[in-house]
């Protein structure tokens, strides 16, 4: 028997290959493992093989192999791939972002996320076992028509960026010209994450209560349009204090984190949002609005500000996170538990459990 | 899937806090009306409307470009279906073989240059700072900093905006209790209640003669002149001052001197040591407190050492006056005690200060004493004395101080 995990994208850094390679090294003590994908960074090339390969695996009894398919976008290649395979097949749901906020920037690729959770639909009937990293996911896959549906955390290595050594260029420069409180967001620029709620909130913050407030925004964008959108709104807001980092290594990920007096994500969508956790593992205050799965992850654990609640509370909410000593040394502690209960051992032990119940 | 019994209470508090606190402001006006939707319309605008060049398909155009600006000889092709012709095609080319390879070099020289200037144009157009006046960036981003900094601000600008206008409504409300300004003539009103020109002369005739040897003479609140004509008459050099500028063009008339203008300020205005006298006659009653005293010590400072001043008002000891006189005039503002004025004269450093008693109330109005011996008709003409003392003393006082 086999197992092998199939993901349409894999990058170093990316939560759901993380997790893949993870899940597949403590596969390989029971069995044959690895991880295919159809598009991958070359920096993942010596860990993740090409899914044109899988073709010419032999197998004497491949309807007895187990392929687990992490969904997160569409891709038609993928999908006949899956459709067409002998193997048992088990899904993990970590959540396909909605087409619609992505319409007026690259309608093809909101056609691809569409596309996604059609096929995602289509595989229902094939899937034996559905793994969702939220209840927010296990609700979606049931919506979709899937019957043996468990939620089972992502295996997230909270602490690794700990174990990362603080790019030290990054930190003189934080130490040297970033004075007073910063305000940090780990998130691609999407727009269903809404970078532009977040601008503005922070907007309302240096205007009108925390003047000296600096705001780093980590994270890279695949729509040109909505990139530069955001860069405009930066400049034309005049906000000499946001500083648009784009895509970093780990080492300087890592020094932000460190420097951070709070955590600000306006996601309206999420299937689970693991820079959440990592903030709390660097003992960071965090600030979210509840949407999605985000509620779950957060927990007791930062300030969720409810959905209806405009920029201007945002702002508010981190005048009130910078300021007040109390409630940070209270959410920091809270924070520590819940990192607890998202550690990689419980993780990797659910998700194995799952799997094991299907041998 | 509801998660808020999930939130700890002090949270759920919090999120309250900051509702009430964003209204709050709201409300005050620190955050400025429709905040929210002007930046959502905002980034509407900039992210769905506005143009962006398309720069990658600019460079992409190039390097394609690039690729075919590579001129050969052995890319012209030489084929002929004619039999032999290729080779005679071979043969011209090579006859020709110099000129054409000259002419190639020119063109590929040219090709290079002009994809270098392309390039340049390219690599311009992507840098805003090129096509856009770098000046003119700075002064936008100095507007947008002072909008920033007034946006930051609002709420100690719209407080001092709100406490000036206060201050100044209060003061204009002052200023219209102040300032009166009737559509009758004073010329009119003077005719009526203060008695005729020849009344006027005969009065003031013994108190010009004092200032006989004291001239120059200022007249504040001079009037129709009546009391310049008397000094004129005496031989005493005088002019007048007076905020009615109808009544200064009728003392003009008469030939005497006077102009439109502030008592004070006139006053100010001359040379210290520079009179011999100054005539308040019914002035200090229309002015302030502060005016009354300022005024005295400028003409301390004005008169020469030995000048002569001369203030005649109305006297608050007579109640009879307040029945009869004072709130005649409506732009009198208050009665000037003669103690009190004499204390300020003396204060200001005048040498000698007298009060001299005039306008005693009509005989027919004073109240009468029986006359008699006995002790009851004693008691009671004494009793009648002190109230005509408190209703019936003389209507007007003239301070008369030297310097």
């Amino acid at each position: 028997m086999e197992i092998h995990q199939v993901l349409v994208a894999a990058s170093p850094g990316d939560a759901i290959t993380n997790a893949a390679l993870d899940l597949r090294d403590l596969l390989r003590d029971v069995c044959p493992s690895e991880v295919y994908a159809r598009f991958y960074d070359a920096r993942v090339a010596d860990e993740v093989r090409p899914l044109r390969e899988f073709r010419h695996r032999q197998a004497a009894h491949p309807e007895d192999n187990i392929l687990i398919f992490h969904a997160s976008i569409g891709e038609p290649e993928v999908f006949t791939f899956l459709q067409e395979r002998p193997e048992r097949l088990v899904i993990v749901h970590h959540n396909i972002s909605p087409a619609e906020p992505f319409l007026p920037y690259d309608p093809a690729f909101a056609g691809l996320l569409d596309g996604g959770r059609r096929e995602l639909a289509a595989l229902a009937r094939r899937a034996e076992l559905a793994l969702a990293d939220s209840r927010f996911n296990a609700h979606d896959l049931l919506s979709l028509g899937y019957r043996n549906v468990r939620v089972a955390p992502l295996i997230l290595d909270v602490d690794r960026l700990q174990r990362v050594e603080p790019h030290e260029p990054t930190v003189h420069h934080l130490d040297e010209n970033v004075k007073g409180p910063v305000a940090l967001f780990v998130g691609q620029l999407l727009p269903h994450k809404r970078p532009d709620f977040l601008i503005q909130a922070y907007h309302a913050l240096v205007t009108y209560l925390e003047p000296d407030t600096h705001l780093i925004v980590v994270g890279a964008s695949r729509l040109p349009r909505y990139a530069t959108a955001i860069d405009l709104l930066v400049k034309e807001l005049n906000l000499p204090r946001a500083w648009l980092a784009g895509r970093v290594s780990d080492g300087q990920l890592s020094a932000f984190y460190r420097r951070a007096d709070l955590f600000f994500t306006a996601s309206e969508h999420e299937g689970f949002c693991a820079p959440l956790l990592e903030a709390m593992a660097f003992r960071v205050p965090v600030l979210a609005r509840s949407f999605a799965a985000i509620p779950e992850t957060v927990g007791d654990a930062g300030v969720l500000l409810p959905a209806d609640a405009g920029p201007l509370m945002a702002g508010e909410a981190m005048a009130e996170l910078i300021g007040n000593d109390r409630l940070r040394a209270g959410l920091v502690a809270r924070g520590d538990e819940r990192v607890r209960h998202f550690n990689l051992e419980r993780a990797r032990t659910a998700v194995l459990g799952h799997l094991l119940e299907m041998l | 899937m509801d998660v808020s019994e999930d939130r700890a209470p002090d949270v759920n508090a919090l999120i309250d806090a900051l509702r009430s606190r964003v209204e709050d402001r709201r409300r005050s006006g620190a955050y400025p009306p429709d905040l929210e939707e002007e930046l959502a319309a905002h980034f509407q605008r900039i992210s769905l409307h506005r143009m962006v060049p398309n720069l990658d398909d600019l460079q992409s155009a190039m390097e394609e470009l690039g690729r075919r600006a590579q001129f050969a000889m052995e890319r012209t092709p030489v084929d002929s279906r004619v039999p032999g012709g290729q080779s005679l095609h071979r043969a011209l080319a090579k006859l020709q073989s110099r000129q054409v390879v000259g002419v190639l070099a020119q063109v590929n020289h040219f090709a290079d240059a002009l994809l270098q200037v392309l390039g340049l144009m390219v690599a311009a157009l992507e840098n805003p700072n090129s096509h856009v006046h770098s000046d003119l960036v700075g002064q936008i981003d100095s507007v947008f900093e002072r909008v920033a900094g007034y946006e930051r601000a609002p709420l100690s600008a719209a407080e001092a905006v709100a406490d000036l206008r206060h201050r100044v409504e209060e003061l204009e409300a002052q200023e219209r209790r102040r300032t009166f300004n009737p559509w009758f003539s004073n010329a009119r009103f003077a005719d009526e209640f203060r008695g005729t020109r020849a009344e006027l002369l005969e009065r003031y005739r013994d108190a010009a003669a004092r200032f006989v040897g004291h001239g120059p003479v200022l007249d504040i609140g001079c009037g129709a002149g009546e009391f310049l004509q008397l000094l004129a008459e005496q031989g005493v050099e005088a002019r007048g001052v007076e905020l009615d500028a109808d009544l200064v063009a009728d003392v003009q008339r008469l030939g005497l001197k006077a102009e439109v203008g502030d008592g004070l300020a006139a006053l100010k205005a001359v040379p210290d040591e520079s009179l011999g006298g100054v005539v308040l006659n019914q002035v200090i009653e229309h002015l302030s407190q502060q005016e009354v005293v300022d005024l005295v010590l400028v003409a301390f400072d004005k008169l020469r050492p030995g000048g002569l001043m001369v203030c005649e008002t109305v006297n608050p000891q007579s109640l009879y006056v307040y029945a009869r006189s004072f709130y005649v005039d409506p732009t009198h503002v208050r009665p000037v005690h003669p103690a009190y004025l004499a204390f300020v004269f003396r204060e200001a450093g005048f040498e000698s200060v007298e009060i001299d008693w005039r306008s005693p109330p009509p005989e027919e109005e004073v109240l009468a004493v029986a006359g008699g011996d006995g002790p009851e008709a004693m008691i009671h003409d004494a009793n009648v004395a002190r109230v005509n003392q408190l209703l019936f003393a003389p209507q007007e006082f003239a301070l008369i101080a030297t310097r």
